[in-house]
Formats: structure tokens, sequence, C-alpha cells
């Protein structure tokens, strides 16, 4: 067009004046011409850059959706993009908005704990304990109110109702489990530059999360008594984690719960003493318990040994056979081993010294038989003299013919260091 | 052919500053209303791409359609049984229909106004038709918190929607608490029960124990009560044999008798015995003088 124009410059025939016009219509075209040349290179930058600016980058830890005119474009799972290089129709027919999926954050949750001014935190337990005040400000202070046990309701005076309190913490880790349901229904405030998504999106809902999860505590704790949740730590954030979720799908946050901590939890230092009798009460409980299982161990053992409880089963048990019980007795010990033993050396030597005996008579009959006055008086005589070496005082009194019929009296002076002779050896 | 290149690059442009003029957008997190003159005539809910008339005709209004939350500050309320209850309540909500929400609304701020009344009325009817013993029991069955919290949603969901085009996506109860002097009754009862159940441990522990002591006792008694009877049988046994030999001892009863006496004669005196003799007896005739023997012829 630069040539028309040209054309259209040079058409005019001219004489000097002619000569200067077309001087200077000659610069001017020139000037148009560069003019046009700029303007052509610009707007051919402006649209390479137009559609340049259609280029966007996913990162790994997120997922994109595009709005086409402000409608997510694309069918099934088509309508999420991965991470990498992409292109859309730059403004404005799409929009791409990107969300940080692989994300997980974390949300602690203290509104269950009892307050404590941040100096309070400074001084020692024990004054601590002296200023804990007696009741508990709804305002200030945070609890949970929680069943008690069952058989508590019939302690008259009492509405029905009867529920104690305990002191929680808790912590949330959760992530966007579904990109386009979060882009849709979850409101997040606009992002302002210099701001990171993420954050932006982590302080939005954050409302949100901790109305769902207090509520989620509160609902599920009521069905626990103190006793429960202070021990069993494991059941009860389950339960609120599937409260929570349910809430969270059913109003199609798009947000998944990955985890439900219970971090802390207490009974009111307002109860602090009988708690901690309580514990020590059952410690002490146990303990004793221990005790009575050593002390009957012990005394199973002084009876008869290891196999005292087995033993015990076996002769309790009717339909075991005498065999059996043979089989037990030779491995026991204690006392009932030495009754056992000492009726078995009773038994051998009543045997053997009836044996001996029958044996020795029939040896010295034939003998007495034929001479039975000195049999008897060697036998007595063996004897009496065996006497007169083993006994440890020997006296001999000589009966006077005129004392004869007089009571003699001897006072003896027993010897308690005597000792009988077996035992000198 | 360049003058036609120019003309539509310029017919382009204006294009698109009619479209500009006359369409408009709605994204999938808003929702749209178009006034015309003034005076609301469309609502739009449906993302994509609409027509309008140009600005002075018609003018669109936009409205955020995500889940906003709001909750009421802790308030008190009561029981059916008029117990003093606590409870903060939060309502999770969007604006469902643009037209209405617009007509009877209009701001964010002036809905949560809307919201908390409601919500209060709400709150005050459903708390006070249920018994403080339906929020928390004793008995786990007959807590009915999360009926109650479903009932409060079901009461303000409706008028809400016909009234203010806002669509309740859920309610819950986020604080539970009871008043300051009932709190001190609570760590009362919480005492004695504790203290009940220390002393029941105790009384359990020490029972356990003496349980375990008794039944060990017994055991042993009757363990040792086996073993003497196994005993006693041993013994008879015992005895049963020995009996056998006393039958040859009946050969000659009583020189059995006389080696029977002599033998346990021995075993008396054979220890820590002294025995006084007379001088008459042997052989300690002997020591009275020589004896007055000769050989038998």
């Amino acid at each position: 067009m630069t040539d028309d124009n040209n054309k259209h410059l040079i058409q005019p025939p001219g004489k000097a004046a002619g000569d200067e016009l077309d001087a200077a219509g000659k610069s001017l075209s020139e000037a148009l011409r560069i003019s046009f040349i700029v303007l052509k290179i610009i707007m051919i930058v402006l649209i390479v850059v137009f559609l340049a600016s259609g280029f966007r980058t996913v990162e790994p830890d997120e997922q994109a959706l595009v709005l086409r005119f402000g409608k997510i474009c694309g069918i099934g799972e088509n309508r999420i993009l991965g991470p990498g290089l992409k292109w859309v129709f730059p403004y404005p027919i799409d929009k791409i908005v990107k969300i940080p999926v692989a994300k997980k954050l974390n949300l602690p949750v203290d509104s269950f704990w009892y307050y404590q001014r941040p100096d309070e935190l400074l001084l020692s337990p024990e004054v601590r304990k002296s200023r804990v005040p007696a009741t508990l400000n709804p305002i200030r202070e945070g609890y949970c109110i929680i069943r008690s046990e069952e058989q508590s309701q019939t302690i008259p005076g009492l509405t029905g109702s009867d529920y104690h309190i305990v002191h929680c913490k808790w912590q949330l880790t959760y992530q966007i489990g579904d990109p386009e349901r979060f882009f849709k229904n979850t409101y997040t405030d606009d992002t302002s530059p210099g701001q990171n998504y993420a954050d932006v999106i982590e302080k939005s809902i954050r409302p949100l999360l901790e109305d769902l999860f207090e509520d989620a505590v509160v609902t599920a704790m009521v069905n626990y008594t103190i006793d429960e949740a202070i021990s069993s730590q494991d059941r009860i954030p389950k339960h609120v984690k599937k409260l929570l979720q349910e809430k969270l799908d059913h109003i199609e946050s798009g947000i998944a719960v990955v985890s439900v901590q219970l971090t802390d939890i207490t009974w009111p230092r307002q109860v602090d003493r009988a708690f901690l009798a309580s514990i020590k009460a059952s410690q002490d409980s146990q303990k004793t318990i221990s005790e009575a299982k050593g002390y009957a161990e012990n005394t199973l053992n002084e009876v008869a040994g290891p196999v005292a409880a087995q033993l015990f089963e076996t002769l309790k048990n009717e339909t075991t056979g005498e065999e059996e019980k043979e089989l037990l007795w030779p491995q026991l010990a204690g006392q009932a081993q030495e009754k056992i033993a000492g009726a078995r050396a009773y038994r051998t030597k009543v045997v053997e010294t009836a044996k001996a005996n029958a044996e020795y008579l029939q040896k010295l009959l034939p003998e007495y038989r034929k001479r039975p006055e000195l049999v008897v008086q060697k036998i007595y005589q063996d004897a009496i003299e065996y006497i007169l070496n083993n006994v440890d005082e020997k006296i001999i009194i000589q009966p006077d013919a005129g004392i004869k019929g007089r009571e003699i009296r001897l006072l003896l002076n027993k010897d308690q260091t005597l000792k009988p002779k077996s035992e000198e050896k | 052919m360049k003058n036609i290149a120019i003309t539509i690059f310029i017919i382009l442009i204006v294009a698109i500053m009619v479209l500009y003029f006359v369409s408009f957008q709605v994204r999938e997190i808003e929702s749209a209303l178009v006034t015309t003159f003034g005076k609301p005539t469309r609502g739009i809910t449906e993302p994509g791409w609409y027509f309008k008339w140009p600005a002075p005709i018609e003018q669109v209004y936009k409205f955020d359609s995500r889940m906003r939350v709001f909750e009421a500050d802790l308030g008190e309320t009561t029981t059916k049984g008029a117990v003093p209850i606590i409870v903060n309540t939060y309502v999770v909500w969007k604006i469902a229909e643009p037209l209405m929400f617009f007509n009877a609304v209009g701001t964010i701020k002036e809905a949560e106004n809307k919201l908390l009344s409601q919500l209060s009325d709400t709150q005050n009817k459903i708390i006070g038709g249920h018994d403080f013993a339906e929020f928390v029991n004793s008995n786990p069955s007959k807590i009915k918190f999360e009926e109650i919290q479903n009932e409060m949603l079901a009461d303000l969901k409706q008028p809400v929607r016909a009234n203010y085009g806002i669509e309740i996506k859920t309610l819950g109860i986020k604080q539970l608490k009871i008043s300051e002097e009932v709190s001190k009754d609570v760590f009362e009862r919480m005492r004695a029960e504790r203290n009940r159940k220390t002393e029941a441990t105790i009384a359990e522990g020490n029972a356990e124990a003496t349980r375990i002591k008794t039944d060990a006792d017994s055991k042993k008694t009757e363990l040792l009560a086996a073993a003497e009877a196994r005993a006693k049988a041993i013994r008879a046994e015992g005895d049963a044999e020995a009996a056998k030999y006393y039958k040859l001892l009946e050969e000659d009863p009583d020189f059995a008798i006389f080696l029977r006496n002599i033998d346990a004669l021995k075993k008396f005196l054979e220890k820590r015995s002294t025995i006084v003799f007379s001088t008459d007896t042997e052989p300690f005739e002997l020591l009275k003088g020589m004896p007055n023997i000769k050989p038998k012829k």
C-alpha cells in the first residue's frame, strides 16, 4: 500500500513549486512507509505474543482446569489437565485454573483446649495448678462435652443427662481431592499479585474446615466416655475422620481428609487430683494382684513344685486315668514330694525290717529249739553289752543287806551338753 | 489486497469491541443477573457465554456462587427442660437464585444478617424442643445430637431458599458448652464418680488378690491332702507287704516277741540315757567278788 500512496503523491505534475512539493511528499511518504512497517512488526509481535500467552506450565503437584467462555471444557477425564506445558486459547476465550492437589496441608485445632495466659506458661507446674479457676468460662475456655458411664445414671439428684468435660487438641491433614468440585464449590479469595495461590487457598478454606472439623469433633465426642476418650486414642480420630469426610463430600467441597490426629487429651485440671488418685489406685491394685499371684505361685511351688498346677488339674479332672496321674507323681517336688518320699521310705523300712526279723528268727529257730536257755541268754547278754557300751552314764548300786527294801533315790544332774554319740561323730 | 487485509483487521477489532459490549461470560464459580433499565430481568446460574443489550439498556451483575461459611456467635439458649446450653452454630451457604437474592438481600453482609436472625429462630425452636439428655447421654443409643443438627438444617433450609434465594448446604454445631456455674457441678460430679471408681478399683483389686490367694491356699490343701492320701496308700502297701513276713514269726511267737523287745530296748537306750544297775544284775555281780564256778564234770 505504500506503493499506492507514492503513486498518488507523484501524480500531480509540478514545476518549481511542484518539485518542492514532490520533495516534501517524498519524505512524508517515506515516513509513512516506515511507520507502516513498524506498525506491521508491532502487529505481528502482538499476535505472536497473544498466541504465546496461551502457554502455561502446570507444576508437578498441580492439576489444571480450562475455562472456555467461563465453562469448564472437556468431557470426563479430559476436563482435568495433568502437569506439563499446556497451550490454551488466550484471554478472553480460555482461562486456565491451576489447583495444587498434591500438597498436604495441616490444620491444628486447639479450640477444645483450656485457656492459659501466655505468662502462665512460664510458671512452674505447682504454681499453675494452684491457679486453676474453679469454673470454666464458656467463652474463653475450650472443651468437649462427653457422655458419662451408664451406671452412674443411678445416682439420685441428677437430671438423667449426666455428662463430663474433657479437653483435647487435634490436627487435621487434608488435600484437595477433586479439583473440579473444589474449584466450582469452595470459596477462595482472589489472588492478588505476589501471593501464592496455594497459600490463598489454605487461608480461604480455613474457616470452613475449622467449622466442619469442630462439628465432627463435637458430634463424635458425645458418644464416648472419659475413659474411652483418654485410653482409646485411635477409635475416636477414626470416627471424627469419617464424620468430617461425610460432611465434606455432602457439600461437594472436593476436599479429602488425609488424616485426623488427636494430639492431646486430658481431664479438666479442676479434677486432676481425683484422676491421679484413681490412676494410682489402679496401679496399686495391679500391684496387689501381682503380689497375690506371686504368693500363689510360691505356695504351689512349695507344695508340689513346677508341676503343681498341672497335677491339680489332672487330679480335679475325673476323666483322666490313673496312669496319667501316675506319670505326674514322680515329677513332684516340695512338701507333697516329701510326704510321698517319707511314705516310700517307711514302706521300704517296714518291709525290710519285717523281712530281716523274719529271716533272723528263721535262722535262730533251729538253734533255739535245741538250746533255748543258752540262746536266750546269749542274745540277752549281747544286748546288755551293746546298751552299756552306748549309754552315756552308768551308775551301779550295791543294795546293802541292812538297808534292804529301802528305796534308793538318786538325783541325776542331766548334762545338757551331753550329746548323742551319733552326733559327736 | 492490502486494503482488504486492513479492512478485515478493523472489522475484527470493531467486532470484538461490539461483542465486548453485547456479550458476557459467566464462569463456573459465578452466577449472574441481568437488569434491563435497572430492573432485574434475568438470572443466570449456568456458566457460559451470553448476549445482552449494550450498557445503558442491560447491565450485568455477577455473584460468587461458591459456598461460603457463616457462623453465629456463641449463644446461650435453653433446652426443653429449661437447662441452659451454649452452642455455636455455623452455616455453609451459597447464592442459588441470583434474581431472588438480588431482590430480597442484595449483599453478602445483608445475607449474613438475614441468616443470623433466621438461624437464631431455628436454634431456639429446635433446641427448645429437645431435652438436654438428647444432646449427651450416658446411654449412647439415646444421643440424638446428629438428628438435632439435621432438624435444624431442615427447619432453616426451606424458608431461606424461598425467601432469599440462598441454599443452605449444611449446618452444624461446632461448640457445645454449658454455663459457667454448671461447670462447677460437672466437676463435682466428675470428682465423685472418679472417687467411686477409685474405691471400686481398690476393692476389686483386693478381692481379686484375696481370691487368688485363697485359691492357692485351697489348692495347696487339696494337693497336700492328695499327697497325704497317696503317702498313706504307700505306707499301707508297706504294711501289707511286711505282714507277709509276720506270718513267718508265728512259728514261735514268744521267741519272736523276745527278739523284738531286745531290739526295742537297744533302740530306746541308744541315746542320752543314764542307766542305773544293781550289783545283783549280771555282769555286775562280778564287782562283789569272784564267781564261784567250777568246771562241769
